[in-house]
C-alpha cells in the first residue's frame, strides 16, 4: 500500500457495503489475525490497521467523513477483469422452462504491473500403502524430491505418509532446512492400508500453521486406493479448509481410488482433481500441478451468491485453468486465477416462467471474494449480479462462439455424467446408448482411443451392469481432458 | 421448447446442444468472425477503400448469408426485395437473382420469397414456391407475413440462407 490505507479494501468490502456486512468481515478478519491466535510476522500490526478501519466504518459519522476523503474509484485500480457473455440477449416469456448460459472470466487485468511469483505454502499428503509398492511409490518419491527443490526461499514445504495411520515425513520447513530432510523421503516404505483421513488432517494442519493471506495454501492428495467409511469425515475436513482458505487437490493413480470422492474434495475446496493411468504420467501431473500453483495471481477465489426463486443454477463448471465440476450452491470455489490463465466458469440456468413476470429477471446475485497471491490485503470483492431483459417477442439468438466451443466440448463430458447417473439408476440400456452417441462425437472429433474405451465400456455395461474401475475413470477424465486441450488449439 | 431434429427429443428452449444425443441445435455454419471478415471483404470490394476500417453496410438493413459459399450480399436502398433466380425467357426477374449460388439445383423458385423492411420490423413471405420456405426449420405458409431477426436461418428451397440484420 503506497498511499493512505483504502479501509473498504483492508476488510475486503465494496464501498457500499452495509453495516452487517462490515461488521461481519470485521469478524472474519478478527478471527484470523487476533495476536493471540496470528503466527505470521505483520498479522498483528496488520490487526490493529483492520480494527481501525472497523472503528472508522462501523460508525456512520465516521464513516461518512472518511468516504468524503476517498479518491472516486478509478477505473484502473482495478485488481481483477471480469468479462461475462451470455448465450442469449432476453429471456423469452413462454409457458414452460428454457436454459440461458452464462459465462465468466476471471483475469489479472491488462497491464497490471507483475508481481512477483507467490509464495507457496504445499503439503504433499502421500499414499504409502501396500499397493503403492513398487514403481508408483519410487516415481512419487522422486516427484516429491523435484518438487522439494524447485521451492523458493520464501515457500514453506511438507510432507506426510499415510497408510493406516499418518507419519509426519517433513515437518512444514523452508527450503534452507529442506535438504537436510531429504533422506527421510528415500526411507519411505510402503505397507499397511489405506485410510485416508489421518493423512488428509495431519496435511491440512500443516498446512495451517503457516496459513498467510499472501501464500498460496494448498494440500495435494496421492492416493491409488479406497479409503474406507471415513470420506465423510474428509469432506467435512475439506469444508473446513475452504473456510480458512486451503485447497485441496487430490491424485489419483491407477484404477482403484474412489474417483468421485476425491472431485468432491476438490469442489469442496476450490482445488483441482487428476487422473493418471500409469505411474510414469506422475511425474507431469504433478509438476503440472505444482506450475498452475505457482504462477497464480489469485490463489482462491469464493463465490458467494443468492438465486432467486424459479431460477435455478443446475450446472457449474469450471473450464479453465484446470477443468472440473464446480459445486452449484453458495459458496462455490471456482479456485485460483492464473497470472496468465484466466479463470472461466460457465453457468447453466434453468428459467421456470413465473420468473418472467417483470421486465427483467435476475439470474444470479452475489459477489465474488479474491484473495490475491503475494498480498496481505484481500482484493475488493467483485459484485456479480447478472440480469437479463424479458421480451414477448421470439428471439432466435445464436449465441458467442466461446460458449458454443466450451459446450461443445462439456457435452461430452455429461454425456459420459448422464451415463454413470444410469447406470447407478439400473437403466444400463440408455446408459449404453448415451455411451454410443458419446463414441461418435469423440470420433468425429478424431478421438480414436477414447472412442474406443467408449465403446468397450458401453458393452461391458450391458454385461456387467457397471462402469470397470479403469475405463470410468478414462471416460470421465479422458473427456474432461478434452476441455482444456481444444482450447489450446483454438479449434472451432 | 425446441426438438432435436436428429433425436426427437425434447430440449428446452435455449438449448445449445441436445443433452440425449449431443447434436447441435443452433445453426453455427458460420462462425461470428468469418462473418465479420467477409463482411469487411464486400464492404472494401464495394467502396474500394480497401485500408479503412470496415464500416458496417452503410445503407443496408439486412445481408445474406449464403452459407454454401459463405458470401455475403448486403441489401440496400430498397425496403422490399424479392428473391428467386432468373430464368432464360421467363420476363419475371426477382429483385435479388440467386442463380450464381446454385439457386436452380436447390430447388429456388423464380419468384421465392420476399423480405420486407416494415418500421424497424422485418418481415418474410413465401410467395407460392414449389419447395417452400423454411425459417429456422418451420415451414413457412405461403403468402403468411413473418417477422425475423438476426441470425435467423432460412432455406429457401435447399438454399441456406442465414439473414444478418444490423
Amino acid at each position: 500500500m503506497t498511499e493512505k490505507q483504502d479501509f473498504y479494501a483492508l476488510l475486503g468490502l465494496m464501498r457500499n457495503a452495509s453495516a452487517e456486512e462490515i461488521r461481519e468481515a470485521y469478524f472474519e478478519a478478527a478471527r484470523r489475525l487476533h495476536p493471540d491466535k496470528n503466527t505470521s510476522p505483520g498479522d498483528t500490526e496488520f490487526f490493529l490497521d483492520v480494527q481501525q478501519a472497523y472503528e472508522v466504518l462501523s460508525n456512520p459519522k465516521k464513516r461518512y467523513k472518511y468516504d468524503l476523503t476517498l479518491p472516486a474509484e478509478k477505473p484502473n485500480d482495478r485488481q481483477l477483469d471480469l468479462r461475462v457473455s451470455f448465450s442469449r440477449q432476453s429471456m423469452k416469456r413462454m409457458t414452460e422452462a428454457q436454459l440461458i448460459y452464462i459465462l465468466l472470466e476471471f483475469a489479472r487485468p491488462d497491464g497490471m504491473a507483475d508481481l512477483s511469483t507467490p509464495s507457496l505454502n504445499l503439503c504433499l499428503v502421500l499414499d504409502r500403502s501396500t499397493s503403492m509398492q513398487g514403481t508408483k511409490l519410487e516415481v512419487v518419491k522422486t516427484t516429491a524430491l523435484e518438487i522439494m527443490r524447485k521451492m523458493k526461499p520464501q515457500d514453506i514445504f511438507s510432507v506426510i505418509a499415510f497408510s493406516d495411520r499418518a507419519e509426519e515425513i517433513i515437518p512444514a520447513s523452508h527450503r534452507a532446512d529442506l535438504s537436510k530432510l531429504e533422506y527421510r523421503i528415500h526411507n519411505l516404505q510402503s505397507s499397511g492400508g489405506t485410510e485416508i483421513y489421518s493423512g488428509l488432517e495431519m496435511g491440512y494442519q500443516e498446512v495451517l500453521e503457516n496459513i498467510q493471506n499472501s501464500r498460496v495454501n494448498h494440500v495435494i492428495l496421492l492416493t491409488d486406493g479406497q479409503t474406507y467409511g471415513d470420506e465423510e469425515k474428509c469432506m467435512t475436513l475439506a469444508h473446513q479448509a475452504s473456510e480458512k482458505g486451503i485447497g485441496i487437490s487430490g491424485l489419483g493413480i491407477g484404477s482403484e481410488w474412489n474417483d468421485n470422492f476425491l472431485d468432491g474434495l476438490a469442489t469442496a475446496t476450490g482445488g483441482s482433481s487428476m487422473y493418471v493411468s500409469r505411474p510414469q504420467d506422475i511425474q507431469k501431473t504433478l509438476m503440472d500441478k505444482f506450475h498452475h500453483l505457482g504462477n497464480a495471481y489469485a490463489e482462491e477465489t469464493r463465490f458467494d451468491f443468492k438465486i432467486p426463486d424459479g431460477v435455478e443454477l443446475r450446472y457449474a463448471f469450471r473450464l479453465q485453468p484446470e477443468a472440473g465440476v464446480l459445486a452449484n450452491t453458495s459458496p462455490m470455489m471456482p479456485g485460483p486465477i492464473g497470472r496468465e490463465n484466466s479463470l472461466k466458469v460457465l453457468l447453466e440456468f434453468v428459467v421456470q416462467p413465473h420468473a418472467l413476470q417483470k421486465k427483467d429477471v435476475t439470474l444470479i446475485d452475489g459477489k465474488v471474494a479474491v484473495s490475491l497471491a503475494n498480498a496481505q490485503v484481500p482484493a475488493r470483492p467483485v459484485s456479480i449480479r447478472l440480469t437479463r431483459k424479458v421480451s414477448g417477442e421470439p428471439g432466435s439468438d445464436i449465441p458467442p462462439i466461446e460458449i458454443v466451443e466450451a459446450l461443445s466440448h462439456l457435452k461430452l463430458y455429461r454425456l459420459q455424467e448422464q451415463a454413470r447417473l444410469e447406470v447407478s439408476a439400473g437403466e444400463y440400456d440408455q446408459a449404453s446408448a448415451h455411451l454410443s452417441r458419446l463414441a461418435t462425437h469423440l470420433l468425429a472429433q478424431g478421438e480414436r482411443g477414447l472412442a474406443r474405451t467408449v465403446l468397450l465400456e458401453a458393452e461391458q455395461i450391458q454385461k456387467n451392469k457397471s462402469f470397470s474401475q479403469q475405463g470410468g475413470k478414462e471416460i470421465k477424465y479422458g473427456t474432461r481432458a478434452l476441455l482444456t486441450s481444444g482450447r489450446n488449439e483454438g479449434s472451432l | 421448447m425446441i426438438i432435436c431434429p436428429n433425436c426427437q427429443h425434447n430440449e428446452m428452449s435455449g438449448a445449445v446442444y441436445c443433452s440425449e444425443c449431443g447434436a447441435q441445435l443452433v445453426d453455427m455454419t458460420v462462425t461470428t468472425h468469418k462473418i465479420n471478415n467477409a463482411e469487411a471483404r464486400v464492404e472494401s470490394a464495394r467502396t474500394g477503400k480497401i485500408s479503412e476500417a470496415p464500416t458496417t453496410g452503410s445503407q443496408s438493413w439486412i445481408s445474406l448469408n449464403i452459407l454454401e459459399s459463405g458470401q455475403i450480399l448486403p441489401l440496400a436502398d430498397r425496403t422490399e426485395f424479392t428473391l428467386g433466380r432468373s430464368a432464360e425467357g421467363q420476363p419475371i426477374v426477382p429483385d435479388v437473382d440467386l442463380s450464381p449460388y446454385n439457386a436452380y439445383a436447390n430447388g429456388v423458385s423464380r419468384l421465392h420469397a420476399s423480405l420486407k423492411l416494415v418500421q424497424d420490423r422485418i418481415i418474410i413471405m413465401d410467395l407460392g414456391s414449389s419447395n417452400g420456405t423454411f425459417l429456422n426449420g418451420n415451414r413457412l405458409r405461403p403468402y403468411v407475413e413473418t417477422p425475423v431477426v438476426n441470425g435467423d436461418s432460412i432455406y429457401l428451397g435447399k438454399l441456406k440462407i442465414q439473414l444478418l440484420i444490423e
